[in-house]
C-alpha cells in the first residue's frame, strides 16, 4: 500500500469518538445484562414489602396460615390445603415424568443409532421443551379432564407438569450420561460386561447426580406453574386434598385466586404466599446445587 | 483407581436411596389415596362434589354457601368456578355442572342448548345487586333523573344528538356531559341497556366504554360534567373519599325517586336498577344426587340473605325466600323425592 492512502486512513479516523463508541456500547451491553438482575430485584422488593404490610397492617399470623385452608373470609384464610396440594402434585409428577424421562434419555444417548428417526425424536424432544406451558393443560383437560371424565383432579394436574417437565428431565440426563467419560463404559464391556451391566452398574450411577439436578430443576419450575392447572380447572378448592384422586387448588392458583380479589387482605395474603412458594423454589433449587457440588467432582 | 471405587459405590448408595424415597413415597400416595376412600364413606349426611358453574358475580355468593355447607358436612366438596353467566351456561347447559350461578336469566340460544342436551332446570333467586348512576357531588343541579331522561341520554339515538345538559332538562346548564360506562363485555351493560333504553346492547355509541368501573367511578369523581353507571359496591367502595354520589333514580314501582341503599333495593323501590342473582339447579343432577344437590339448595336458601350480605351484595325479600323453598320441593316433587328425604330442612 502506498503512503498516501495510509495516511488517508490514519486521518480518517477520530479515535477519541472510535474509544466513546466503544464505551457506549459496553455501557449499553452492561445496562443489558443488569436489566434482568434489576427488574427481579423490583419483583423482590414489591413482593417482600407486601409480605411485610400484610404481616404488620392485616395481621396475617404465618401459625394460622400454614394451618388453615382457604377461605371466602380473608380472616381465615391460609395456605396448608394449597401447601399440601401442591407437595402432593410434586410427587406424583417426579413419579409419572421420572421413570419415562429417564428411560427415553438412556434409550437416546446408550442404545439408539444414529438415523433419521431418532434425530426426528431428538427434534420433536426440543420442539416440546418450547411449547407454552397452558398447551399442556389443554391437552390434559381435553384428554384426561373431560376426554375419559377424570375432573379436575390431582392425577390431572399431575400429568399436566409431568408433559410439560418430560423434555426438561430428558434434555439434562441426557447431558449426565454424555458426560460420563467413554473410558468407564470401555472398560466395563472389556470385562465382558453386556449393555445393560454397564449401563445399570456404571453409567447411570456416575450420572445419578446430574439427573437428580435436572430433575429437581424441572420440579422447581412445575412447582410454580399456574397455567396449566388453571386449565385443567384446578383454583376455587381450598381445602386439604387427601389422595391423588382429589379436587385441589395448588400454591399458585390459591396464589392466583387471592390475587383476582378485590379485597386488598387477599392481594396481601398472596404476597404471602409468593413469599412462601418462592421458599420451596429456592430450597429446591439450593438441594439440586447441593447434589451436583456434593457428587460432581469425585468422576 | 481405589478413587474410581469408592466413587462409584457412593453413587449407587444415592441412587438406592433415591428408589427407596421414591417408593416410601409412593406407599405414602397409596395409603392417602385409601384414606380418602374411607373418609368419603364414613359419616352421617350429605357426601361427594358438586359442581357449581357460573356468574364472576354471584359467585362469592354461592362459594360463601358452599363453605359453610363443607363446614357444616365435612364430607361434601362444592367446587365453585367462577367463569362468567355465559360461559357457565355453556357448561350447565352441557350436564357438566350441578349448580349454576347468573347475573341475569338464561336467554333464549342456551334454552336452545339445555333442551338440546336434555338439562331440565329451575332457577332460585339469592340475592340483589344494584347498578348506580352516578354524578360528581360539586354537581348541584341534578337532584334526581327519572327513567325517561336515562334513556333519552343513553340510548343509540342520542348519539351526538344529546350532548349538553340542556338537552335533557331545560333548567340544567348548557354544558357538555362526559359520559361514562361499561362497556358491552359485561353482564352489568346487558342489565342496563335492556332495563332503561328496552332493548339488551342498545346504547349511543359517544361515550367513554370501558371494562373497569372502578374508572368509570374515578373519571366522574374527577370530572364536574362527568355522569355514568355501574356497579354499586365499586361507589361504596370510593364515594366517603372522593368527590361522588348517587343519583336518585325514578323507581318504575311508584314514580317517586329512591338512592339506591340497602331499605330501597330490598324493599324493591330501587327498580329497575336493582337486578335479582340467580341460581340455577340442574334437575338430572337433583335426582342423581337428591340429598347432596337437594340439601344443598336447601341450605343456600335457608342462608341466601346472610350469604348476600356477608358478600356485600342485598337480601331478596323474604317472601323470595319462600317461594324459593316451594320452587325446591316442587323440583323434588318431579324428581320423585320428598322434602323429608334431605338432610337439610327449611328453617
Amino acid at each position: 500500500m502506498s503512503a498516501e492512502t495510509d495516511d488517508a486512513l490514519f486521518t480518517d479516523i477520530d479515535l477519541g469518538w472510535e474509544h466513546r463508541k466503544n464505551r457506549i456500547f459496553l455501557g449499553l451491553i452492561f445496562a443489558a445484562s443488569m436489566f434482568g438482575v434489576v427488574m427481579l430485584a423490583l419483583l423482590l422488593l414489591d413482593v417482600a414489602t407486601d409480605f411485610y404490610v400484610g404481616i404488620t397492617e392485616y395481621n396475617i399470623s404465618l401459625g394460622e396460615f400454614f394451618t388453615r385452608d382457604g377461605s371466602r373470609r380473608e380472616e381465615l384464610s391460609g395456605f396448608r390445603g394449597a401447601i399440601v396440594a401442591s407437595i402432593f402434585l410434586m410427587v406424583l409428577t417426579a413419579i409419572l415424568s421420572f421413570f419415562v424421562g429417564v428411560g427415553s434419555a438412556i434409550y437416546l444417548e446408550e442404545y439408539a443409532p444414529n438415523n433419521r428417526t431418532t434425530r426426528l425424536i431428538e427434534a420433536n424432544l426440543a420442539n416440546l421443551a418450547g411449547v407454552p406451558s397452558i398447551v399442556y393443560g389443554l391437552l390434559a383437560l381435553a384428554a384426561f379432564v373431560n376426554g375419559i371424565g377424570m375432573g379436575p383432579i390431582l392425577v390431572a394436574g399431575a400429568i399436566a407438569l409431568a408433559l410439560l417437565v418430560m423434555p426438561i428431565i430428558i434434555v439434562s440426563t441426557q447431558e449426565a450420561l454424555r458426560a460420563v467419560p467413554d473410558g468407564l463404559r470401555n472398560g466395563s464391556y472389556a470385562t465382558g460386561a453386556t449393555e445393560w451391566q454397564t449401563i445399570r452398574r456404571v453409567v447411570l450411577p456416575a450420572a445419578i447426580p446430574g439427573i437428580m439436578t435436572g430433575t429437581i430443576l424441572a420440579l422447581a419450575r412445575a412447582i410454580g406453574e399456574t397455567a396449566p392447572l388453571i386449565m385443567v380447572g384446578a383454583i376455587f378448592v381450598n381445602r386439604v386434598p387427601f389422595g391423588p384422586f382429589d379436587r385441589f387448588s395448588a400454591m399458585p392458583t390459591q396464589i392466583y385466586n387471592w390475587a383476582n380479589e378485590p379485597s386488598q387482605h387477599f392481594i396481601h395474603l398472596a404476597a404471602v404466599g409468593i413469599v412462601v412458594l418462592l421458599a420451596f423454589m429456592f430450597v429446591m433449587n439450593g438441594i439440586a446445587i447441593y447434589v451436583r457440588n456434593r457428587y460432581e467432582t469425585e468422576v | 483407581m481405589t478413587d474410581n471405587k469408592s466413587g462409584r459405590s457412593s453413587f449407587s448408595g444415592v441412587s438406592r436411596r433415591n428408589f427407596l424415597t421414591i417408593g416410601a413415597l409412593t406407599g405414602a400416595v397409596s395409603v392417602a389415596g385409601c384414606g380418602d376412600v374411607l373418609s368419603g364413606g364414613s359419616g352421617d349426611g350429605p357426601s361427594g362434589t358438586i359442581d357449581a358453574s357460573g356468574s364472576n358475580t354471584v359467585a362469592p355468593i354461592t362459594s360463601w354457601a358452599g363453605e359453610n355447607f363443607e363446614n357444616e358436612y365435612p364430607d361434601v366438596l362444592v367446587d365453585v368456578a367462577p367463569e362468567g353467566t355465559g360461559a357457565g351456561f355453556q357448561e350447565f347447559c352441557r350436564g357438566n355442572s350441578g349448580v349454576q350461578s347468573a347475573s341475569r336469566e338464561i336467554t333464549g340460544d342456551e334454552v336452545d342448548l339445555c333442551s338440546e342436551n336434555n338439562i331440565d332446570y329451575g332457577f332460585l333467586e339469592v340475592g340483589l345487586d344494584g347498578l348506580s348512576v352516578v354524578k360528581n357531588s360539586e354537581n348541584d343541579w341534578v337532584d334526581n333523573i327519572t327513567l325517561e331522561e336515562l334513556q333519552l341520554i343513553w340510548e343509540f339515538e342520542a348519539t351526538e344528538e344529546v350532548t349538553r345538559w340542556s338537552d335533557v332538562r331545560d333548567e340544567w346548564p348548557d354544558e357538555e356531559m362526559q359520559l361514562h360506562a361499561r362497556d358491552s363485555a359485561s353482564g352489568t351493560f346487558d342489565y342496563f341497556t335492556e332495563a332503561i333504553n328496552g332493548e339488551m346492547g342498545d346504547i349511543r355509541d359517544d361515550y367513554s366504554a370501558t371494562s373497569q368501573t372502578n374508572e368509570i367511578m374515578g373519571a366522574v369523581a374527577d370530572n364536574l360534567h362527568g355522569f355514568g353507571w355501574g356497579g354499586l359496591g365499586y361507589l361504596r367502595d370510593i364515594e366517603d373519599d372522593q368527590p361522588i354520589e348517587a343519583v336518585p333514580v325514578e323507581s318504575d314501582e311508584d314514580g317517586e325517586f329512591y338512592l339506591p341503599d340497602q331499605d330501597n333495593i330490598e324493599e324493591g323501590l330501587y327498580s329497575p336498577l336493582a337486578r335479582p342473582l340467580f341460581a340455577y339447579v340442574n334437575l338430572a343432577t337433583l335426582e342423581e344426587k337428591t340429598d347432596l344437590i337437594g340439601s344443598f339448595v336447601r341450605f343456600y336458601v335457608n342462608g341466601a340473605q346472610e350469604f348476600a350480605r356477608d358478600e356485600d351484595f342485598y337480601a331478596a325479600p323474604d317472601e323470595v325466600t319462600e317461594e324459593n323453598h316451594d320452587k325446591i320441593d316442587d323440583w323434588l316433587d318431579q324428581v320423585g323425592a320428598s322434602p323429608d328425604d334431605l338432610t337439610v330442612q327449611r328453617d
